[in-house]
């Protein structure tokens, strides 16, 4: 991976640090949850106290929506935006949102506190040029059919840009097996670790399409040394107008939130580390 | 043409009628400083005739004469009630607008073309207060206000400091993404640079904030929008596109409530106004009187009169019937010329949200 000139580990082997907010991506185990997408004020605004009672740190909704049909619910454009701007105000966790056209980078900037790259646009090369000029941290996920090569290729471009805050994220991606949405390929957590000095968030919400299989998933990302988790959370997931199957209620994700703290928590903790690695981690 | 398009028409002219009726009223409570009695049958006979006969098409005289009957009850309901009419500079919408709202709710609004129209017109009795911007955080002292200040009988009966928040707005329906020009007063466009240079949008002065607003939603320039205040969205029919687009959130302007009369309660903070010989230290000695006496002074200003003739302002804590304030007083009148007290009132602060 000779051209991996920015993403790529050095010897003196230091880890790119990111601050939103009062959280450093990098360091703090970071949870971002929220909906699939921003369907109403009522919709988003409840479901953002919901993921801050929950004890989310981040939260996440989709105003420009790339979907597979364009006649499916294509996002509520700007005035998504201005909602989650509101969620953000009621409940002061910073905002995680997808942009998908080069001409938007400037105007989410303006609401969102890290704008996301989706998976189907990963090398979507003039977007990742103009949020590689963009002043807030950028959440590339990987391609459902893209190698880690590629992948690292297309953070390489927003580096390039200039922006040096990318955050990876692992949604899962295509395989021959069917009986969930896409396989998650947790190996990609160490495996970028050894390569790169970027930080990977894990999204289970996709990378199993299956609420039952969310939690292991996720407990098995805290394990393998993942950085955060990116989760679908909805006020009332039978209603979602995407991704209803995925989407965890908010008993659901303030449970697993438990799980997941108590688990970081041991992993965290020193002599543990020590214990597994045999010196310094 | 689609149903939605005309249905937007339709939606838009709504509020040009409603505006349109909003300021009949208001000239109607204009007529009333006039009038001895609210009623006057010649008159109103005079305006029916007028509406009856007119030229429209669809319009028949028969439902003109109802809608104005219906008009001008409404306008005689208003003129019988006791309301206080402040003017202000500026545009329905205008900042100075939304300093009266949140200095009195009830206070009536009058739009004036200029700052010496407000003084007139209080002057005159035709407005029982006028509004005035003295002072921005940003942009400093507004000079043309000072100066009428300096040559006025009027009282500053009030004062209210307020932060100022600029609004993105837009004709409803615009693609965002086809915005390249802002229409705005210079001051706003000047407060909103950074934001305007992150999404490479191309600032154009306009004489007023809330004018830009009306202009915008009258003309619909394409690829336009407009930097202006909330209340400017809600009276035009635009849609916020983004709110807080001012580079500092210490945006504030500080406005004077003007009177012909005196307070009725008692103030807290005075505003006086004097000019001093044109020798060293006469200006200190003045100011020190004020530090002798332990006056808190919270503003100072001077106002060119003529070359080398200056105008001070002075504003302090405290009140007229303070005895360390009479005396202070009196002795700063004796050390200079022009010496007029222009209040003693109350300042109103609205915290920064």
């Amino acid at each position: 991976m000779s051209k991996l000139k920015l993403v790529e580990l050095t010897d003196q082997g230091k880890r790119t640090r990111i601050k939103v907010g009062n959280i450093t991506l990098g360091e703090d185990f970071v949870v971002i949850a929220g909906p699939c997408g921003v369907e109403s004020e009522k919709q988003t605004l409840e479901t953002a106290e919901a993921v801050k009672a929950g004890g989310g740190m981040m939260f996440r909704g989709g105003a420009f929506k790339p979907r597979t049909s364009p006649y499916d619910f294509q996002g509520l454009g700007l005035e998504g935006l201005r909602i989650l701007e509101k969620a953000k105000l009621n409940t002061g966790l910073p905002i995680v949102t997808e942009v998908i056209d080069p001409r938007d980078v400037s105007w989410v900037c303006e609401f969102a506190d890290i704008l996301q790259i989706g998976a189907r646009n990963m090398q979507n090369y003039s977007l990742l040029k103009e949020v590689g000029k963009a002043e807030r941290p950028v959440l590339l996920k990987r391609g459902m059919y893209s190698t880690l090569k590629e992948w690292l290729n297309c953070a390489e471009y927003i580096l390039a840009e200039g922006n040096l805050d990318v955050i990876l994220c692992e949604r899962g991606i295509r395989t021959f097996e069917t009986y969930t949405r896409n396989t998650l390929d947790l190996s990609m957590v160490p495996a970028i670790k050894e390569l790169t000095h970027l930080p990977i968030v894990i999204d289970p919400s996709h990378g199993t399409g299956k609420l039952s299989l969310i939690e292991k998933m996720s407990l098995a990302a805290v394990a393998a040394g993942a950085d955060g988790l990116l989760l679908e959370v909805h006020i009332n997931p039978c209603e979602a107008k995407s991704d209803a199957d995925q989407q965890l209620n908010p008993g659901q994700f303030a449970g697993l939130m438990q799980k997941i703290l108590k688990l970081n928590q041991f992993m965290q903790d020193k002599a543990f580390k020590s214990s597994i690695t045999g010196g310094d981690m | 043409m689609k149903l939605n398009d005309i249905r937007q028409n339709i939606d838009l002219i709504d509020s040009k009628i409603l505006k349109l009726i909003n300021d009949r009223m208001e000239q109607g409570l204009l007529a009333k400083k006039f009038k001895e009695n609210i009623e006057d049958p010649e008159r109103e006979k005079e305006v029916l005739e007028t509406v009856k006969n007119n030229a429209n098409t669809l319009i028949e005289s028969k439902f003109s004469e109802e809608l104005y009957k219906t008009i001008l009850k409404f306008s005689k309901e208003l003129q019988t009630r006791d309301l206080v009419i402040t003017g202000f500079q500026g545009e329905h919408g205008a900042y100075s607008e939304e300093a009266v709202r949140c200095y009195n709710k009830d206070y009536v609004t009058i739009p004036c073309t200029t700052f010496n129209e407000v003084f007139e017109g209080v002057n005159s009795g035709i407005y029982d207060y006028g509004i005035v911007p003295v002072e921005n955080t940003l942009g400093g002292m507004v000079g043309p206000v000072n100066e009428l200040l300096i040559n006025t009988e009027l009282n500053i009966v009030g004062a209210i400091d307020m932060p100022i928040h600029h609004c993105l707005l837009m004709v409803p329906g615009t693609d965002h993404r086809d915005i390249r020009e802002v229409y705005s007063h210079s001051q706003a466009l000047a407060q909103c640079r950074r934001f305007l240079s992150r999404n490479k949008l191309t600032p154009v002065p306009y004489f007023d904030t809330a004018g830009a607003a009306n202009m915008l939603a009258e003309k619909q320039p394409r690829g336009a929008a407009c930097i202006a205040g909330k209340l400017s969205a809600e009276l035009y029919n635009l849609d916020i596109l983004k709110e807080n687009i001012e580079d500092l959130n210490s945006n504030r302007t500080r406005f004077l409530l003007l009177s012909k009369h005196e307070p009725k309660e008692e103030g807290s903070k005075c505003t006086i106004t004097f000019s001093t010989e044109h020798k060293a230290g006469t200006l200190f000695s003045v100011l020190e009187l004020f530090a002798s006496n332990g006056i808190n002074l919270t503003r100072i200003e001077s106002i060119p009169n003529e070359p080398g003739d200056y105008s001070f302002f002075l504003d302090f804590d405290g009140s007229v019937k303070d005895a360390a304030v009479v005396e202070t007083l009196e002795k700063a009148e004796e050390q200079t010329s022009g010496f007029k007290v222009l209040g003693c009132y109350n300042e109103k602060i609205i915290e920064q949200t």
